[in-house]
């Protein structure tokens, strides 16, 4: 009973800890896709940063551009998201 | 003695920039055999990447210092060897992010990079870097450049690189703020891609991104600090008495003023002096006498070095001395 309780409280508090930073973790999805943009930029045709620098930070992207690209696929849905996050139905 | 041209603090840096074909090689070359029959170890570096520093000295130079005279010291830098391995490394760098990166086809574009514009700048940047910093063996270290175009954009790049990573350290900062925000409330986030899972740092001693930035800053800076240092580097603009090399002279003069480079001597090369009047060419000699005059007007701050056309090509090391202490003054 004390268990299913603990459990109860925990499971609680997660989801208004998930929704607390929801926007945050938005915003930082966010930069992410800029940042990863930024460094691509010469793909999309707007002006690059240094080659060597690009190279250089490359191989530590996983994230950045796992982000980008998932945001790549999800474009045309972005006021869906956005609209979900602040509730308008 | 010239003395922008000797060491002051430390070692001295001496740019060679210029049109093509006004003889940036055998001036620069007849500097370094004069500064080093003076005693100064002296390594002269042709970056130029159609090299021909070594016929000048008559011998063949590569990529390693090459031991010319008593403290003369000689290298050609292979661009395209530079590049290659340069890539190669970077290639092997991101082998194992392959599966992620499907996206943009990686492999494909390091095929086309070594042709993409700016690599060659950027390479070139970065073997000036690696010079300057092992630069303590020697006394003077003298660049021969490719023709000005290329020379001014590998000048300018230090300015501008640091313009981007400053952005990118600033956009860098706020995504791990945010990280360390949402970190501080979830606790540890872990992110997942194909089943493997990734840490996602968020302070800035820990992020490989920002550790690569701050490094590249590092870098950058040092190679800026040196070339913007009175006491350290010179540019020499070597020209010809005629209108077309004193146009690139002027524009040369005016970006390395933007970007706060040094710019002392003007070498006019090949200076054609006859005793009477010769009919046929006396339109060039006229021009010539124009063109000197203007020098002297637009480089009011600038030291002037006449350097007259000789007979026979100047080549080998007792030419190169003999002009070169034309050059430097004694």
């Amino acid at each position: 009973m004390f268990e299913n309780l603990k459990a109860f409280f925990r499971g609680f508090f997660s989801s208004f800890k998930a929704r607390s930073t929801e926007y945050l973790e938005f915003e930082e999805r966010e930069l992410e896709n800029v940042f990863a943009l930024i460094l691509m930029g010469s793909f999309v045709g707007i002006p690059s940063p240094p080659t060597t620098l690009v190279m250089r930070i490359m191989p530590h992207m996983v994230r950045e551009i796992y982000v980008m690209q998932r945001r790549a696929g999800e474009m045309d849905d972005i006021f869906g998201e956005l609209a979900g996050m602040f509730e308008i139905t | 003695m010239k003395e922008y041209l000797i060491p002051k603090e430390g070692f001295r840096v001496l740019f060679f920039i210029g049109k093509g074909g006004v003889g940036k090689t055998t001036s620069s070359a007849a500097v370094s055999a004069a500064l080093s029959k003076r005693g100064y170890k002296t390594l002269i570096v042709s970056i130029d990447p159609a090299h021909n520093l070594g016929d000048v000295f008559e011998v063949k130079l590569n990529d390693k210092p090459k031991q010319i005279a008593e403290s003369l010291y000689a290298m050609e830098l292979d661009m395209e060897k530079l590049i290659k391995t340069y890539l190669k490394h970077l290639e092997e760098n991101l082998k194992h992010m392959y599966r992620y990166l499907t996206v943009i086809n990686l492999e494909k574009y390091f095929e086309v990079l070594s042709f993409s514009p700016g690599i060659e700048e950027y390479a070139t940047l970065e073997a000036i870097r690696e010079i300057l910093q092992k630069g303590d063996e020697w006394d003077v270290i003298i660049f021969d450049t490719p023709p000005t175009g290329l020379t001014l954009r590998v000048m300018a790049l230090p300015h501008i690189a640091l313009i981007w990573v400053n952005k990118l350290i600033e956009v860098r900062r706020k995504i791990l703020d945010k990280r360390r925000t949402i970190e501080n409330i979830q606790g540890e986030r872990k992110f997942m891609v194909d089943g493997e899972e990734y840490e996602l740092p968020s302070r800035e001693r820990e992020d490989p991104v920002m550790k690569e930035l701050l490094a590249y800053k590092e870098e950058i800076e040092f190679v800026r600090d040196i070339i913007t240092n009175r006491d350290r580097t010179s540019v020499v603009a070597v020209m010809n008495a005629e209108m077309l090399p004193l146009y690139e002279t002027e524009r040369a003069h005016e970006s390395l003023k933007k970007f706060k480079i040094p710019f002392n001597l003007v070498v006019v090369n090949k200076i054609i002096e006859f005793e009477e009047e010769v009919s046929k060419i006396k339109v060039r000699m006229d021009t010539q006498k124009k063109v000197l005059g203007e020098i002297h007007k637009k480089f009011r701050d600038v030291d002037i070095v006449k350097v007259p056309m000789f007979e026979e090509e100047p080549r080998g090391l007792k030419w190169l001395e003999r002009i070169g202490g034309l050059i430097i003054g004694d």
